[in-house]
């Protein structure tokens, strides 16, 4: 416990510039992390309810240009 | 100053020995400029702070309590690790939400995809036969769109790109060499020019005579650069979608 602390110190907090460094590319990572859960979480609730759900009853694939036009 | 130096010195050792506060005790060497140096220890044997809060007046009301209850089993470095772990946390959700508060903000102002998607024409180029000009409404502005012919590619291919005014290849303003598609805004005051005119082929200002060549490039006249190309794409081989 002590071994991992004081490497996790030496690491990323000893130094001003790799801790402020690791805290914007965490956010980065969390905010991805948090989008794709979030995101996720949302399709389950709606799930059979959005346009990419019935999209195939109304949408055939080769007239693309008919749904064009609709537009 | 020899004698007085040597006969000062220890007598001033033993005052200070006796009277002074550690601090002056480490100054006075330095003063007197001794010979040889000696060990500071000699200098201050049993030198300590005789409190004047302690003795008979002594009360146990003041008595500083212990705080050991409360002082954490961790060691050292574990708390310091935590608490610039949690620092750092907060710094990172911080950062992550300032910046979807701003982006969020941001994205509200662009335009939205319905606007987007009225924004855009597409046009039919199976019905344009070569050699002819289309003129389309865009955006309120009116559009070029000629079918070149073989020849006027290779006019528009050989002309010395570094003797024009806003010099710019041909290659850079096509995606297909026969489809030239360009607003048709004349750069110099915003008149339309007359298509299939001037001295270049190409197309012609009425209002102050500038002369464009088949790739819309300003040849002659006021105007200071060539007729600006829009966003476009193919989307299939016989329609042109612009915006």
């Amino acid at each position: 416990m002590a071994g991992i602390a004081s490497g996790l110190f030496n690491s990323i907090f000893r130094r001003n510039y790799v801790f402020l460094s690791t805290v914007f590319l965490g956010a980065f990572a969390f905010e991805i992390a948090f989008d794709t859960t979030t995101d996720a979480i949302w399709n389950r609730i709606n799930k059979g309810r959005q346009w990419k759900d019935i999209k195939h009853r109304y949408v055939q694939k080769p007239s693309e240009d008919e749904d064009d036009d609709d537009e | 100053m020899r004698p007085l130096a040597s006969g000062a010195g220890p007598a001033l050792r033993s005052w200070t020995k006796h009277s002074l506060p550690l601090p002056f005790s480490r100054i006075a060497p330095a003063i007197v400029t001794m010979p040889h140096r000696r060990p500071v220890s000699e200098y201050s044997p049993t030198s300590s702070f005789n409190s004047p809060f302690k003795g008979e007046e002594y009360s146990p009301t003041t008595k500083i309590p212990s705080f050991g209850k409360y002082m954490s089993k961790n060691s050292e470095t574990s708390n310091r690790v935590f608490q610039y772990f949690m620092v750092g946390s907060m710094g990172l959700l911080a950062a992550a939400g300032a910046k979807a508060t701003v982006q969020d903000f941001l994205v509200n102002m662009s335009a939205s995809a319905d606007v987007l998607a009225q924004a855009k024409v597409e046009v039919d180029l199976a019905a344009i036969p070569e050699g002819k000009n289309v003129i389309i409404k865009w955006r309120g502005k009116p559009v070029f769109i000629r079918h070149r012919t073989e020849s006027e590619i290779k006019d528009a291919r050989s002309v010395n790109v570094q003797s024009l005014r806003d010099p710019q290849a041909d290659e850079d303003r096509v995606k297909k060499p026969e489809w030239l598609i360009m607003l048709g805004v004349c750069t110099h005051l915003g008149c339309v020019p007359i298509g299939e005119a001037g001295d270049y082929g190409g197309w012609f200002c009425p209002c102050h005579g500038s002369h464009y060549d088949v790739s819309g490039r300003v040849r002659r006249g006021p105007a200071p650069l060539n007729l600006e190309v829009p966003g476009y794409e193919f989307p299939t081989e016989e329609s042109v979608l612009i915006g």
